[in-house]
């Protein structure tokens, strides 16, 4: 895995911008969505409407995201490294692989996930990928009764 | 005086001591660990509490914050990282004195300084809960709502945040807690017609993401990071000497601990800090700070096992979580169906006093396990990063699913770990964000309340001393720092010049 490099000065403008302009339109979203509750009429509205206390919190997130921006602006010190955004590709992996079987996907993802990061004996890649899913499946289905959801391999278990 | 003895009576269980003296050994283990801490282990380990009675469901988790809070300082001691944010500072005196072939008189400082301020900070969670909770017992509406303000407004100087960031998080957290049925007016509110979204975001699914997943893309970025743990021979109890140089370092830290502690959302982080801060101001040798003075260690590790005991202070009798950690446990109570605050200490006493005299027990067992097991315990911190976070996602994902058996909480653990992440890249703490979650309903209920009791009039809140007190602290802790600053800053070139 490569190690942090030197500070990427123009990704790190971008990102010191886009964090704010993204916190901005995330707001304008919930703010305009906050409109679209219905109204409750003056006796049953309970002291407050139900879009005033969001939208109270959302003036106040635009307010202290002005605030940064003047006072404390985003600094990105690193690049988002490969091993990371490989890790969060893996989420996605697994994610996909849960439609076809909860544990298979995990035992998948925890084999994939070791081997990325470096691990390549195979005893430990059994012991992450296949003993450990097994003995949580087992743990939660026998100890705290647990159900998961059906698929290739817990169909088997389930029958 | 009945419930602070059935409370002792009730620990007498086989079941329940192996239980805590496991939980106990487990959050060594986890506190050990780097990247690991008491707050990401009693997030993964809530899940596993769910078919137990709440006594030992709440043991095991405030036995899993005490030891690791405490086992923070065998990776601080030894390999020069410390295995909690509570611990940092043990690194400044503890690995120099570990690199000087004293480890184990540095760790034997840890453990009894550790013990004694962790038993120190329950005292004063036995005799301040029920008085606090006694004395917020005829809180009003408004009062509640000005105390959680309060308690929020405290999240600015938490975390490894800054201030305006810390609030970012928390307001963003709160936010969140308005998804979902509007308790008050039964309008549903950013649910886009799903029912996954009509109870809201579940907490767990959450914290299990920001905490431990987040975590395990933050480790993602350190693979290329290789760790020499120093050796040691035993464990050694500290000498008269370092009894006599340490005293006052422990004995004030445990009190700086507690109260740091007591003070809502502030945690073992800020109370070690301070802890060691002022062990060196008062020290007779200042200068042998950051080469391996013994006072430096003690007057950490006093101050962050104090913090555990006093942050379950406002947690439990306020229902305002003092801590990371105990803003986990807090949401373990709930889980369980119990509310903090006042009313625990009058419907619920026999179960306060039994998480007390847990903490008090849990203290005690580390201090055995600390002395005769942290030779062992440091073989953990060997365990290479690769093995360890496969295993711990598996363990988050199962533990996110398994509390509602909800796959939609499976991908809320995930999309919040994803997001927790880069708001630590960009220097946002994810602690704000779960204490904002857990106490966003509260706040907006106790607003509503509010409102109906001052019949739509929010300015009358002014009128309350208590509220008004509140609102006060809230503007305080708010714009303090600020205004102590610039004030600082102008009179900083006049003491230059001498004037």
């Amino acid at each position: 895995m490569t190690p942090p490099t030197d500070k990427p000065k123009l990704l790190g403008q971008c990102e010191r911008w886009l964090i704010p302009v993204l916190i901005l339109a995330f707001c304008g979203a919930t703010y305009w969505l906050s409109t679209t509750f219905k109204k409750m009429p003056p006796i049953l509205k309970r002291g407050i409407q139900p879009s005033d206390f969001p939208q109270l919190l959302v003036l106040l997130l635009v307010f202290l995201t002005i605030l940064m921006v003047w006072k404390d602006p985003v600094r990105v010190r690193d690049r988002l490294m490969g091993s990371t955004l490989g890790t969060i590709a893996l989420f996605a992996g697994f994610a996909a692989l849960t439609s076809i079987d909860f544990f298979l996907a995990l035992g998948v993802f925890a084999t994939v996930l070791a081997m990325f990061w470096g691990e390549r004996r195979v005893p430990i890649l059994v012991l992450v990928g296949l003993l450990v899913p097994a003995a949580i499946f087992f743990t939660f289905d026998q100890v705290f009764e647990i159900r998961f959801p059906r698929g290739l391999l817990i169909s088997l278990w389930y029958g | 005086m009945d419930a602070f003895v059935h409370g002792l009576v009730s620990l007498f269980d086989i079941h329940l001591l192996l239980l805590i003296f496991c939980a106990t050994i487990g959050g060594v283990i986890i506190g050990a660990l780097p990247g690991l801490n008491a707050t990401t282990g009693a997030a993964l380990l809530l899940p596993f509490t769910l078919t137990m009675e709440p006594v030992p469901a709440i043991a095991t988790m405030t036995a899993i914050y005490c030891s690791a809070t405490f086992a923070g300082a065998i990776t601080a001691i030894l390999i020069n990282t410390p295995g909690t944010a509570a611990s940092a500072t043990t690194c400044l005196d503890g690995y120099p004195l570990a690199q000087q072939g004293q480890a184990g008189r540095a760790l034997g400082m840890a453990v009894v300084a550790s013990t004694f301020g962790g038993i120190f900070s329950v005292i004063c969670l036995m005799l301040a809960a029920p008085l606090l909770a006694r004395a917020a017992y005829h809180f009003s509406p408004p009062e509640y709502f000005a105390l959680t303000l309060f308690g929020l407004s405290m999240l600015a100087s938490i975390g490894d945040g800054s201030a305006i960031k810390n609030l970012i998080a928390g307001v963003f957290g709160i936010l969140i807690a308005t998804i979902g049925v509007d308790n008050l007016t039964t309008v549903e509110r950013f649910t886009f017609g799903s029912y996954h979204l009509y109870e809201g975001i579940g907490f767990v699914p959450v914290m299990i993401g920001v905490f431990g997943i987040s975590e395990l893309l933050v480790q993602s970025e350190k693979l290329h990071l290789r760790r020499e743990v120093i050796r040691m021979k035993s464990v050694e109890l500290p000498s008269a000497k370092d009894y006599r140089d340490s005293w006052r370092a422990i004995l004030r830290s445990s009190g700086i601990g507690t109260f740091i502690g007591i003070l809502p959302a502030e945690g073992a982080t800020v109370a070690s800090m301070i802890g060691y801060n002022e062990a060196k101001r008062w020290s007779r040798n200042p200068k042998l700070f950051g080469k391996g003075a013994i006072e430096g260690v003690a007057g950490s590790e006093a101050a962050n096992n104090a913090a555990t005991g006093g942050a379950m202070v406002p947690t439990l009798a306020l229902g305002i979580p003092g801590s990371a950690t105990a803003a986990v446990i807090l949401a373990g109570l709930m889980v369980h169906g119990l509310q903090p605050g006042p009313n625990m200490f009058t419907e619920q006493a026999d179960f306060a006093y039994a998480i007390f005299w847990s903490m008090m027990l849990v203290n005690l067992l580390f201090f055995f396990v600390g002395l005769r097991g942290a030779k062992i315990f440091a073989r953990v911190t060997l365990i290479p990063v690769e093995v360890l976070w496969p295993v711990v996602f598996v363990f988050s994902i199962v533990g996110a699913y398994a509390l509602d058996q909800s796959m939609f909480d499976v991908w809320v653990a995930l999309v919040s770990g994803v997001i927790g992440y880069f708001m630590r890249r960009y220097g946002f703490s994810v602690v704000p964000l779960a204490i904002g979650l857990i106490l966003g309903g509260m706040l907006e209920q106790r607003l509503g309340q509010s409102m109906v009791m001052l019949d739509e009039k929010w300015w009358l809140m002014f009128t309350r001393p208590l509220t008004l007190l509140f609102l006060v602290l809230t503007a305080l802790a708010l714009f303090g720092p600020a205004i102590w600053g610039r004030l600082v800053k102008r009179r900083a070139p006049l003491d230059s010049t001498g004037e």
